[in-house]
């Protein structure tokens, strides 16, 4: 396990930048819930750590070395907002998933342990194994979010970037999505970087959380504190704006 | 994406337009030619006859002889074969070349990539019989000279097109996650990229094909092609031009022949084009238009006339015993298995229940957007007075337009990728409402502007990729109230927003309904936003309702354990940290095997033998909601118990085997 680091790094669209000399630190075992406005960076700072954003400046590492964002070990995966466009339409959910199964389980195992692994992943996100052959056009977008969810702990990482993951999905099955995040990091150390916009699930998942706003972070901290007693004026907007927290 | 079945569905559709039917016909017929042409006139085409040269047509020889006397006719037949393949051949050329160069941005990247492709951009604006003339040169005379020609002088244009494509599927986040999982750009362009442009590859390959025909002939015409004694088309109508006063029929044989032949691709390629669209592309005013006919009601139960629950006045929607149906490979599946409720004039009705429990679907049967391989079928369907039932026709679509508006789950392919947010969102006005351009583009830029989209202005001029997910999700909304609805159906609308704009799109929707009292049907998974923006709740299962509750009643007054689950399950700021959260276990019903009974028996902690066997009926309360259960209002078991149940359900997923410390 490592610890994911970025350091003072800023992304620009040409003449927007999106995020703004940012460092933040997920250390080994932690959930760090990213919190924030849309369009205030949340998801261009996870693009940049795992490689399909370039940032302008600044270091991202992984362990202390640049995340490598070639060759196939992948240690740092990444789960996507829009569970709609994160599937190619043309493969099998079963085979999307398999394709980011490590390789090297091909010469010990075979096939046969690529295709239990993949019928174990679906189980792990209540997916009948049985819709391995299903093409996403017959899954809900509950469903394909899930199968999502799957491939990127297929790649058995160290570190996972969750980005919005939950925001699809159903409280039945969030509550236990959540209840996993927690089981892994709890039992095995996984490292999350857990972004969200609702934050009662980030308050639920992680330790720590960082708030951004406009390309910056405003306030980072552990959550009791951060969310107990806000020093910034946006995590105080936030606050004040979680549902639930209406007087009806 | 289409499945299998609606695929075939669309070839039918291809074939039964009148011009898709002829160009089928006709390439049927070429193919018959080319190979059975040499075959059958091979000889008589070779029997040269000097006593009866340059004759013209006579019953012996319906086209005329040529200067040998040999048949003009039957070498025209015998010539498709040669001409076919020529042009066959020049088309793979093309396609091969033009998909190495679209293709080469995408591999090298970086410099080298924009390099290619400004170079193709150069390319594309030559004329391509100049190309050709040109490589013919280079390659010299004869036939395979000419492919080679007629095959790269076409390739600039399949560059373009492969490079565009190429571009708009590289941007999908299916891409980025095989990146991410390590897949290398040469095996994602050979997975994931072509296989999702073949379709349109295909098709204007075809349509080039035509193209090629008439390019070859040219080249042969020109004497720089095909050489004799071999001959093509284009070769006989260089022989036939030359005796053109003495026989025309000559150079006409030939002549139709490439005329026909290459119309033949080119109306095929498009009607096929037109008959499967480009779904990708495809944008929400487009999208309403095709709503295709529901089919009518027969078989539904009926909610007749005099029904005891018949539509009071301010009614805009009334469902009765909707159902959608899917064929699939064993048989059909039901998603939405009827369902039946009335939205009123300015009433928000949410609707909940979890993934695949037919949301979407229900939301989509309304608006007349199931796609093409679905049948919706409803005792009724009304929607301010109009039946949603009754065939497309323009003034449904215009009602539909201008009263409807619909709000998307997914952001992404509701827009049209290759077109600026403020025009579509104007499209809607100037389509609809019959606004001028301007006007209809300042209103579009107000409408971003009043869903908080900062810098509206220009914004408007951005394409859908420059915005975030949210702001998307945000536009789309915008783009639902540039008409004047009297309802609003927004499927799962804030669920990629945080919390904030949340709050202001909600709030935003609330203004709009008390303004000019719209009505609003929000389906949603998220149970607090519907509690606090709705007045009704809907709560869905297995595709039916089983509990039609007020909203203020949810958290204390519902019924049905499942809606009850639902409830607990959602985390809140105060919720215990020290407690795994409520969950529901096992998983929800699939649709293809609704068990008999009720079909949340196998999950609830209620269920007994009778819930099993029969199900349950929506039954109405005096206060005016429904529910369906057996055992409606009855006590649970202790939550704690009922936490610790789902823990098991979890345990068994087997959590520590999911990541291996490395
Ligand atoms: N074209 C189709 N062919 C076959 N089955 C389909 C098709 N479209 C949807 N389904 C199935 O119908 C069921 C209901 O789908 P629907 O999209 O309405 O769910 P939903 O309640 O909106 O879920 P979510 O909350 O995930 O959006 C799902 O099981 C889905 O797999
Ligand atoms: S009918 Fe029976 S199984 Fe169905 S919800 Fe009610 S108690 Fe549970
Ligand atoms: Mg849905």
């Amino acid at each position: 396990m490592s610890e994911l680091r970025f350091e003072d790094v800023t992304v620009r669209f040409g003449r927007t930048t999106a995020v703004d000399r940012v460092s933040l630190t997920v250390p080994v075992g932690t959930v760090v819930g990213l919190v924030g406005e849309s369009g205030s960076g949340k998801s261009t700072l996870a693009r940049a750590a795992v490689g399909l954003t370039e940032p302008e400046s600044g270091a991202i590492t992984l362990g202390g070395r640049p995340v490598p964002h070639r060759g196939a070990r992948r240690p740092l995966q990444m789960v996507f907002q829009d569970p709609y466009s994160s599937l190619d339409p043309r493969m099998s959910i079963g085979d999307s998933i398999a394709e980011a199964l490590p390789r090297d389980l091909d010469d010990v195992r075979g096939r046969r342990a690529r295709r239990d692994e993949v019928a174990r992943l679906l189980e792990l996100v209540h997916l009948d194994p049985h819709r391995a052959r299903d093409l996403p056009a017959r899954l809900s977008g509950g469903q394909r979010q899930r199968v999502a969810l799957a491939r990127a702990l297929a790649g058995r990482p160290e570190v996972v970037i969750a980005d919005e993951i939950t925001s699809a999905l159903d409280v039945s099955i969030q509550g236990a999505v959540l209840n996993l995040v927690r089981e892994l990091q709890a039992e095995l150390g996984l490292s999350m970087l857990f972004i969200s916009h609702n934050l009662a699930v980030v308050r639920y998942v992680a330790s720590r959380v960082a708030v951004m706003q406009g390309g910056r972070i405003v306030e980072e901290g552990p959550t009791a504190q951060v969310l107990g007693a806000p020093e910034h004026d946006y995590t105080r907007e936030l606050l004040a704006a979680a549902p639930g927290r209406k007087p009806s | 994406m289409a499945s299998d079945h609606g695929r075939a569905r669309r070839w039918r559709g291809v074939l039964t337009t009148p011009v898709g039917l002829t160009a089928a016909v006709l390439l049927v017929a070429v193919a018959v030619l080319t190979v059975l042409g040499p075959v059958l006139w091979g000889t008589s085409a070779d029997a040269v006859d000097t006593r009866d040269v340059l004759a013209t047509p006579s019953p012996e020889h319906w086209a005329g002889t040529d200067n040998l006397g040999r048949d003009i006719l039957a070498r025209t037949l015998v010539a498709t074969r040669l001409s076919m393949v020529l042009a066959v051949c020049a088309i793979t050329v093309a396609v091969a070349a033009g998909l190495l160069l679209g293709a080469a941005p995408y591999l090298l990247g970086g410099r080298a990539g924009r390099l290619v492709s400004a170079a193709v951009n150069v390319a594309v604006a030559f004329p391509g019989l100049l190309l050709a003339l040109f490589f013919a040169v280079v390659f010299g005379v004869g036939a395979t000279g000419a492919v080679m020609a007629v095959g790269l002088a076409g390739a600039p244009v399949f560059a373009r097109l492969t490079q565009t494509l190429v571009a708009q599927v590289a941007g999908r986040d299916y891409v980025s996650a095989a990146r991410v999982a390590g897949v290398g750009r040469l095996r994602i362009l050979l997975r994931h990229v072509l296989p999702n442009i073949a379709e349109p590859l295909v098709v204007n390959a075809t349509i080039g094909a035509g193209g090629a025909l008439l390019a070859f002939s040219g080249l042969s015409f020109l004497g720089l092609g095909v050489q004799s004694p071999a001959y093509d088309w284009g070769r006989l109508l260089y022989d036939g031009i030359s005796a053109i006063y003495v026989n025309p029929a000559a150079a006409l044989a030939p002549g139709l022949a490439v005329l026909l032949a290459g119309l033949a691709f080119n109306l095929f390629g498009e009607s096929v084009a037109k008959g499967f669209g480009v779904p990708v592309l495809v944008g929400a005013p487009e999208l309403r238009s095709r709503g295709r006919a529901a089919a009518a009601a027969a078989d539904a139960p009926t909610g007749t006339d005099g029904d005891p629950d018949e539509a009071a006045d301010d009614v805009v929607l009334e469902v009765r015993d909707l159902e959608v149906v899917f064929p699939t490979a064993t048989g059909t599946v039901r998603p939405v298995r009827g369902v039946s409720f009335d939205v009123r004039r300015g009433e928000a009705v949410g609707v909940v229940g979890e993934s695949g429990s037919g949301k979407s679907l229900t939301a989509l049967a309304v608006s007349r957007l199931v796609s093409e391989d679905g049948t919706v079928r409803a005792g009724r369907l009304r929607f301010l007075d109009q039946d949603l039932t009754a065939p497309d026709s323009p003034a449904l679509r215009r009602m539909l337009g201008t009263s409807l508006a619909m709000v998307f789950q997914d952001p992404m392919t509701s827009f049209n990728p290759t077109r600026r947010i403020g025009r579509q969102l104007a499209e809607v006005a100037t389509e609809h409402q019959g606004l001028g351009r301007a006007e209809a583009l300042g209103r579009a830029v107000d409408r971003l502007d009043s869903v908080r989209i900062p810098d509206a202005g220009r914004r408007a001029r951005q394409y859908p990729h420059e915005f975030s997910g949210g702001m998307r999700q945000r536009a789309m909304i915008g783009m639902g109230l540039m008409g004047t609805p009297s309802l609003v159906v927004a499927d799962e609308p804030t669920t990629a927003l945080d919390v904030t704009v949340q709050q202001q799109v909600l709030d935003l929707l609330a203004e709009i309904r008390a303004a000019d009292d719209v009505a609003l049907v929000l389906i949603s998974h998220d149970v607090t936003v519907v509690a606090e923006v709705c007045d009704r709740v809907l709560v869905m299962y297995a595709g039916r309702i089983v509990e039609d509750v007020s909203a203020a009643g949810l958290a204390t007054r519902a019924q049905h354990p499942y809606t009850r689950a639902l409830v607990a399950a959602v985390p809140h700021m105060d919720t215990d940290l020290d407690q795994p959260l409520a969950t529901i276990p096992g998983r929800p019903v699939d649709p293809a095997e609704v068990p008999a009974g009720c079909a949340y028996a196998a999950r609830c902690p209620l269920a007994d033998a009778r819930c099993r066997a029969e199900d349950p009926p929506l039954v109405a309360a005096v206060d005016g909601s429904r529910v369906a259960c057996w055992h409606a209002g009855e006590p649970l078991p202790d939550p704690v118990v009922r936490t610790a149940e789902d823990r098991t359900g979890l345990d068994a997923l087997d959590a520590d085997e999911l990541v291996e410390a490395p």
